[in-house]
């Protein structure tokens, strides 16, 4: 509080005296703030814009405002502009925590370092391009301006699908916020325009043949050629699946040739040359290798990276923001493998709005439990059919190269340079308004709710496709929920299992199977509170429930569920039980099946017991399962007794018995009570009578007008 | 009003020697309860149909039953309850005794908290959103600081010696005599749990009412006892002056109690709601400790007890922290519900144990 009370009155006496020095500066030549950074991804476009702003004004005065120990310091003192810092950090989100403390203390004084900048350097402009560097300086101009001192202008540049949290925060308060793709208008329906990204040195579209006089190796003719590359510091997960890949792909080498940058990472944590190379002489001999030249040539980095792009088909990469602007820029149709985990899910959001151009496919990583460690991985088998396939479709290629063309705006610096000179040169987004930018991706809890929902209201005919409306988005939220099953929190895990489950992701049954039939054991003071595997309870009891909304019905689930039905966790049990009608017309009859249930109606847990009388109604065909369920008549539970009567009606029902007297004999022993007992409460009966009608009537009606439609369309197909 | 008049109408002249009855314990708990159930009789009927008309009715939660639906019977009985109380204390009770203030204030606090609670889940149509757990937790705080600040100080109406001294059934002499700090956070934690236990019980009909009236009553008798000089010396028990004035409170509650429970047993015309179990648990607590009985809480209120840890180990330990359910269902009458008992069973079961309790805690008067 008093830190806070500082900042506003040393900002008050800050400006009092220099309002008017400012006002008077405005006159001098243009000077230009400019800050973002954390990555090289916020900094170049801001360097971008600074040089397309000093080709026109030469005599302008730059300050570039980052912070320290981030990317900015190493480029930005590279390309020669005059460099100050101030202190700032992430947000870690709303939650109490030291780190929030941290955040706002930090902020705070960055935002007072801000304001002695400002106030100092008295700029006309503040271009900022997001990252949480650029907070300082925009709360302080914003500030600043508000408090009458500061007739500055303030930009942004938001260069992903989905804004920054700093972009989201304190966008409203901007002159002008340029965006990279149309989608993002929605976020900033007020001050967004569309220009696109600023590149230093474009990229320019290269002639063919030019271009396969540079190349460096040789091409050989006839071939379709992909270029694959995650990057310049190059991408683990790519890389790998494209070395797998490689063994599918060979068959097919006569047809296609494949360039491959590998990428410039040397840290400790990823080598990306010497890995790949060491994942080639693992995988293939030396002769397989040798004979891949004649469709593979791999390379670290691609100096000439315009004519590599210039002799391909088809571009395998991610979608950062940079990469989409080039395979816009030159018209190039991808396949695109977004980073998952990122904040806001930006490069999946990028990915989207590229594919509903129609401009790009998108392939989702996979997050896996290899070995008890965290693996992302691609699949490259699909990796390399979604190649071929698109290989395959010339039409369909060259229409996504039109498309991919149209989709992101050219000539993005001089856009800009007309919106900060306000000089109307080029119309910047407003006609695009119109940009249908689908709905936002849900989060995990909200997924489930819907999910769930449908699911309850409707078992039968669920079909998750129609929750989500689009196949592309159900693809992502499967692998969102499949990374989700990595986790080391149990309860998280416990999430993905059941969106894995109500999504029907098939693929990940396997996956499923495995933490069912894990029993690596919890710590010591959970056991002896009861706690028993690392996949706690919920997490095995649902995931009976997901195999059994996913449908797959196959040996290794059979045995899978057959172990679990001696899970030592009571709702594990029941849970099999439960799903066995699902399964019945795979399970009737089998002997280890009748043999395992007739061993649970003896579970010490009554709901156990329960739902294995259920069970057995479903599965039974012989005397033991009507012996079984008729020695439960003394039993203590009326539902134990209940459910052996479902059972037996079950029985009958599936003809396994024959309705006799015999049978009758058995159950006039099941109830305890008169039978005649029936609790009385008529003017609840009387009310559930005439809501039940209404309901069913309104339903009919329903039907009705349905019904009808139908008939309309059928006679116009007629 | 009654205690007040009679006293100085029997002073001022023979004719009215018969208002003498007024400074007996006794007649005034009997003539307490009475005019609470009177206005319980009285006033019910309309305030149901009222809340009935205004909406104010129980809303739909989420208990993990298949048959457990109570949502639209009109709540916030606690209202009509804490209303006979304070009218009957109002004609019977002695206003300057800190042993009508305190429980009363404890009554009021919780109970305008609990209407909060009650009006937040009637607003948002949901059972499970009232009022959120922090502010909750907060406001129990706030009071059970404050009135564990004042036990300890100079307010106490048992003297600050007095205060920190341990009680433990069984024993006739206090164990130790605790800090006065730790004492303050003894009661604190202890006035919160108990409040948040009855409200815990709330979940059936008739089966937070009874047994709040078992323990409500035998306080009253402990009340009694240690208020008279003869009995507490008799019984080993400590002599608190004045605490007699909680015997007509509890008097009052045990009659307010009895008039709700005609309306509110199976099946239910009106609930308590969390206005009425906050209120209630707040009192019970608050009356405990002044007594210096908080040890005898566990038997006596041993069933709110079960149903608090019950609901607190299911939740706390099992479902967030283990993964998985350690009883069936939580709290303790969930559980046998869901064993298939029927709820007028369960109720009436509960009612027995806690009558059981009660018994062997009133046992404890003279075995120690």
């Amino acid at each position: 509080m008093i830190s806070l009370l500082g900042v506003l009155a040393v900002l008050l006496a800050a400006g009092v005296l220099s309002a008017r020095r400012w006002r008077r500066a405005l006159t001098a030549p243009r000077r230009v703030l400019l800050t973002g950074g954390g990555t090289g991804g916020h900094v170049n476009p801001a360097l971008a814009i600074a040089e397309a702003i000093k080709e026109r004004e030469p005599d302008a005065r730059f300050l570039y405002v980052g912070v320290a120990g981030k990317a900015e310091a190493v480029i930005v003192k590279r390309a020669g502009y005059p460099l100050a810092f101030v202190s700032s950090r992430g947000f870690p989100g709303m939650r109490p925590s030291p780190a929030l403390v941290r955040f706002v203390a930090t902020v705070g004084w960055g935002i007072l370092q801000a304001a002695v900048i400002l106030v100092r350097f008295r700029p006309h402009w503040v271009i900022a391009t997001g990252g949480y560097v650029s907070a300082p300086i925009v709360s302080a101009a914003i500030f600043l301006r508000f408090l009458r001192v500061a007739p500055v202008r303030i930009y942004m540049h938001e260069q992903n699908s989905v804004p920054g949290q700093m972009n989201a925060l304190l966008g409203r308060w901007a002159d002008r916020v340029l965006l990279t793709f149309p989608q993002t208008l929605s976020y900033f329906p007020k001050n967004g325009v569309v220009v696109g990204y600023p590149v230093r040195h474009a990229i320019g579209a290269v002639p063919r043949e030019e271009a396969l006089q540079r190349l460096g190796f040789r091409l050989p003719p006839q071939r379709r050629v992909v270029f694959v590359f995650g990057g310049s510091q190059g991408a683990r997960t790519i890389n790998r699946a494209l070395v797998e890949a490689l063994g599918h792909l060979a068959e097919h080498r006569d047809r296609l040739f494949i360039i491959h940058g590998m990428g410039l990472a040397r840290s400790e944590d990823y080598h990306a040359a010497e890995d790949t190379e060491r994942l080639l002489r693992e995988l293939y001999p030396d002769q397989t290798l040798d004979s891949f030249s004649d469709f593979y040539y791999r390379q670290d980095y691609f100096h000439n990276i315009a004519d590599v792009y210039a002799v391909s088909d088809l571009v395998v990469c991610r979608s950062g923001a940079g990469s989409l602007n080039e395979l816009a820029r030159l018209g190039k149709p991808a396949l695109l493998i977004p980073k998952a985990n990122l904040p806001g899910d930006h490069q999946v959001m990028n990915a989207r709005a590229m594919k509903q151009a129609g401009a790009a496919e998108v392939l989702f990583e996979d997050v896996l439990l290899a070995d008890g460690r965290v693996e992302i991985r691609v699949d490259s088998r699909e990796l390399a059919s979604r190649i071929l396939s698109l290989l395959d479709d010339e039409e369909r290629l060259s229409q996504m190269a039109l498309r991919s063309r149209g989709f992101l705006r050219r000539k993005a610096t001089a856009r800009i340079l007309s919106e900060l000179y306000q000089d109307r040169l080029y119309d910047n987004g407003y006609a695009l308004q119109t940009v249908e930018s689908g709905p936002p991706f849900l989060s995990n809890a909200q997924l489930l709710r819907r999910l769930q929902a449908a699911h309850a209201s409707n078992p039968k005919d669920y079909d998750p496709t129609e929750v989500v409306g689009d196949l592309d988005d159900l693809t992502y939220y499967r692998h969102r929920a499949a990374a989700l099953l990595a986790s080391p929190s149990w309860q998280v895990r416990n999430v993905g299992v059941k969106l894995v489950g109500l999504t029907r992701y098939e693929a990940k049954v396997p996956a499923l199977l495995h933490m069912l039939r894990d029993r690596t054991p919890v710590g010591r003071l959970k056991r002896l509170l009861g706690g028993d595997f690392e996949q706690v309870g919920f997490i095995r009891r649902n995931i009976v429930t997901a195999l059994s909304v996913i449908g797959r019905f196959d040996s290794s689930v059979e045995a899978a569920l057959l172990e679990a039905l001696d899970d030592p966790y009571y709702e594990v049990r029941a849970e099999v039980c439960r799903v066995v009608p699902n399964f019945a017309q795979h399970l009737a009859g089998k002997d280890a099946w009748v043999e395992a249930l007739l061993r649970r109606l003896r579970d010490p847990s009554f709901e156990v017991v329960v739902e294995a009388a259920k069970a057995l109604g479903e599965v039974g065909v012989d005397g033991r399962a009507l012996d079984a369920l008729v020695g439960l008549k003394h039993a203590f539970h009326w539902q134990v007794r209940n459910a052996a009567l479902m059972g037996i009606k079950r029985l009958l029902d599936r003809r396994v018995l024959r309705p006799c007297e015999e049978v009758l004999r058995d159950v006039n022993r099941f109830l305890l009570t008169a039978p005649d007992f029936r609790p009385t409460f008529t003017i609840r009966e009387n009310y559930n009578a005439i809501v039940n009608l209404c309901r069913r009537g309104n339903m009919g009606r329903e039907e009705a007008r349905q019904g009808r439609s139908d008939l309309e369309v059928s006679r116009k197909d007629a | 009003m009654i205690f007040e008049l009679g006293r100085i109408l029997q002073e001022y002249s023979d004719l009215f020697s018969f208002l003498r009855l007024v400074n007996y314990l006794t007649f005034r708990a009997i003539m307490a309860a009475l005019s609470a159930a009177v206005f319980m009789f009285v006033f019910s009927r309309s305030f149901i149909f009222h809340m009935h008309r205004l909406g104010f009715q129980d809303q739909e939660r989420d208990t993990g039953l298949a048959t457990h639906d109570k949502s639209g019977t009109p709540t916030m009985g606690g209202i009509l309850i804490i209303g006979a109380v304070v009218f009957s204390l109002g004609l019977w009770g002695n206003w300057t005794s800190p042993f009508l203030l305190y429980p009363l204030i404890a009554m009021l606090w919780h109970g305008a908290m609990g209407f909060w609670d009650d009006y937040a889940k009637i607003r948002r149509g949901s059972g499970n959103r009232g009022m959120s757990e922090r502010m909750k937790l907060l406001l129990q705080s706030l009071f059970s600081a404050g009135f564990a600040w004042a036990m300890v100080g100079p307010l106490s109406p048992v003297g600050p010696e007095m205060a920190t001294r341990i009680y433990v059934p069984f024993i006739k002499y206090p164990l130790f005599s605790l800090h006065p700090v730790l004492y303050g956070i003894f009661i604190f934690l202890f006035v919160i749990f108990v409040s948040n236990a009855v409200n815990l019980t709330d979940g059936l009909d008739g089966l937070a009412i009874t047994p709040s009236l078992f323990v409500v009553g035998v306080l009253g008798v402990f009340a009694y006892v240690e208020g008279n000089t003869i009995y507490s010396s008799y019984l080993f028990y400590p002599y608190l002056r004045g605490a007699g004035e909680l015997t007509v409170f509890a008097a009052a509650c045990v009659g307010a109690g009895l008039g709700f429970l005609w309306y509110n047993a199976y099946p239910a015309q009106i609930f308590m709601g969390d206005t009425g179990s906050l209120a209630i648990g707040g009192t019970m607590a608050v009356i405990s400790v002044l007594l210096k009985q908080e040890f005898l809480f566990p038997i006596l209120g041993g069933l709110f007890v079960a149903e608090a840890l019950t609901s607190q180990i299911q939740d706390k330990i099992g479902v967030r922290w283990l993964g998985r359910r350690i009883f069936y269902r939580a709290p303790l009458h969930h559980n046998l519900q869901h064993k298939g008992i029927a709820e007028t069973k369960v109720v009436i079961r509960l009612w027995i144990i806690s009558g059981l309790l009660a018994l062997m805690a009133l046992a404890t008067l003279k075995i120690r």
